[in-house]
């Protein structure tokens, strides 16, 4: 089984703050989408349990992008692929995807969602463009003979399923345990190929993003920031007595 | 200017998710005149499209099989896609379940479409559907636009939580069966069992104060300043989801999309950004306060009290004050 692993370099939502015009810092760190490291370390423990026999991770994304497909590497993913183009849509970044995914692979396993843009529209609209079923929100995941065994968290509680390959897997945080690079992993990826290119004819996007901007605070909202902890605690006390709320 | 609006009404055996009734008056503001008809997808779920055909949708279709009991994403597409060859809709409006954010994007490259996922509140500019998107963990909004191509439609999922359902009226719209053929092996994805949601654990749903800790706290250890506070208040603690897949909180405590659903007096998060698959099982309630160490984080935005500090500080102060008001 050969697994492709689409995965995205997004600003460190902990460290991510945005200035009144809605532009945040060039300086914020970076990191791979958290879902995207569930989905790297399900896919690399399948080519280490023998269900796999490749693992490839590709990005789409301007040059910087590039280090969550070496993260992917030195977590021990095979090779990569990173299409270098910059500021498409979701559509436009599954269309990438679908490009390479038909060069043969039996699985792509995805995060759920990116935590930027998070439309979460990548894996179903891959899934339909390839014409493989879609199995999203899944919190288990085994393999055996020619099939994955998963369970899915819904509404329900948990929906268990069984689906063949080809197949397309959105998957949640909880899956497992992505592991850290070790050196050795870092030293080796260094080693492992990177296939560049860009993407090939982009079709126009429907659809088109404003400009970010804050949405209105609750108009009635009280914002308590003393440096005081005893002050601001006070002041808590005070509003929630006034609420009748303690 | 294109118009009608086909609206899709999700079921789980037989049972309506209530959070699709939301979409009917986002439908009627979006129908630009045209007709809006519903399709109410699943197996014995006639009372579900008569509960909608009484929620003043004029016309509901019923696609009514024994593989459709619960969401299957080729179940749930061969009915849609029934539906909108049947009336040819501007647009397609979905709900944002687990289900609803699969089925929009998948039906809209099916259509050679796209779709707004994730949306708050939609509208039009002419030919051009516009949808307001929390980004960047809701930090931040968006506008985003669809064209619609012509003779084509738009595709959106509308965030729960945004919109009251209307109440059931007098008058009953008429439920009409679809016809959806589904062969033994066309869903592909084979769905071999359900396990509930983990039980146990105090009444969250029932209580009238709850107190929540979310990854902000930064460590298991941690949780114990939200147990302090929450013992004062007498009151059961929740967790996020983030929060139970650590292993910090057992799962039972989980309130959100997939979790459990409060609507208390008082509800007092510590740490919780407010992604909206917690904010959705907790944005009933009362009194919201958010204490948290980013003023921009959304659920700081949408509380009725913000207190922005270091928790590992606050909290404990907090435990004392409303420990000494208690006398």
């Amino acid at each position: 089984m050969k697994i492709l692993v689409p995965v995205k370099q997004v600003p460190d939502p902990n460290a991510l703050r945005f200035d009144t015009s809605g532009h945040f810092a060039a300086s914020t760190p970076r990191e791979i989408n958290e879902y995207d490291s569930y989905a790297l370390e399900a896919a690399i423990q399948l080519r280490e349990s023998g269900a796999a026999t490749e693992v490839v991770v590709m990005t789409v994304g301007a040059t910087g992008a590039r280090d969550a497909v070496n993260r992917g590497l030195a977590m021990g993913a095979d090779r990569g692929v990173h299409v270098t183009s910059d500021g498409l849509t979701a559509a436009q970044v599954a269309a990438a995807i679908v490009v390479e995914a038909q060069n043969g692979y039996d699985a792509v396993i995805v995060g759920q969602e990116t935590s930027d843009g998070g439309t979460g529209n990548v894996g179903p609209t891959v899934a339909a463009h390839l014409g493989f079923p879609l199995v999203s929100n899944v919190v288990e995941l085994a393999f055996s003979g020619g099939s994955f065994a998963l369970q899915r968290e819904v509404e329900d509680g948990r929906h268990i399923v069984e689906v063949d390959t080809p197949v397309v897997i959105c998957v949640l945080t909880g899956l497992n345990d992505p592991r850290s690079p070790s050196l050795k992993g870092i030293m080796a990826a260094r080693r492992k190929a990177v296939e560049e290119r860009a993407a090939s004819d982009t079709a126009d996007a429907a659809v088109a993003w404003g400009n970010l901007y804050a949405e209105e605070r609750r108009a009635q909202g009280v914002i308590i920031d003393d440096a005081d902890p005893a002050v601001a605690a006070q002041r808590l006390v005070e509003l929630l007595r006034e609420k009748k709320a303690i | 200017m294109a118009a009608g609006v086909l609206l899709v009404i999700e079921t789980s055996a037989g049972t309506l998710r209530d959070a699709s009734l939301e979409l009917i008056a986002p439908a009627a503001a979006l129908a630009n005149g045209g007709s809006v008809t519903a399709v109410v997808v699943g197996s014995g779920a006639a009372g579900a499209a008569q509960a909608v055909a009484e929620r003043g949708v004029g016309h509901v279709l019923l696609a009514d099989n024994a593989a459709l009991e619960r969401y299957t994403t080729d179940g749930y597409t061969a009915a849609i896609e029934a539906a909108i060859a049947a009336v040819d809709p501007a647009v397609v409006l979905l709900i944002g379940t687990t289900a609803g954010r699969d089925l929009g994007p998948y039906l809209a490259a099916r259509a050679g479409s796209d779709c707004l996922s994730d949306t708050t509140a939609l509208r039009w500019d002419g030919d051009t559907l516009v949808g307001t998107r929390p980004v960047y963990g809701g930090k931040m909004l968006s506008d985003v636009r669809l064209t619609v191509p012509t003779g084509g439609r738009a595709f959106a999922v509308l965030r729960a939580g945004q919109s009251a359902p209307p109440a059931a009226a007098g008058d009953t719209g008429s439920v009409e069966p679809l016809a959806v053929e589904i062969a033994a092996d066309a869903l592909r994805v084979r769905l071999t069992g359900v396990a509930e949601k983990p039980a146990g654990g105090v009444n969250l749903e029932g209580a009238e104060v709850v107190v929540v800790g979310g990854r902000g706290l930064g460590s298991k250890d941690a949780f114990g300043l939200v147990e302090q506070l929450a013992e004062v208040l007498h009151a059961p603690v929740g967790a996020t989801r983030a929060v139970t897949d650590l292993g910090w909180r057992p799962h039972f405590e989980q309130i959100g999309q997939t979790g459990k659903t409060v609507r208390p007096k008082l509800y007092v998060g510590i740490g919780v950004s407010g992604a909206v698959q917690h904010t959705v099982g907790m944005q009933n309630s009362e009194t919201i306060v958010s204490i948290n160490r980013d003023a921009d984080s959304p659920l700081v935005r949408m509380a009725d009290i913000g207190v922005i500090g270091d928790l590992h500080a606050l909290v404990p102060a907090i435990t004392a004050a409303i420990k000494a008001a208690q006398g």
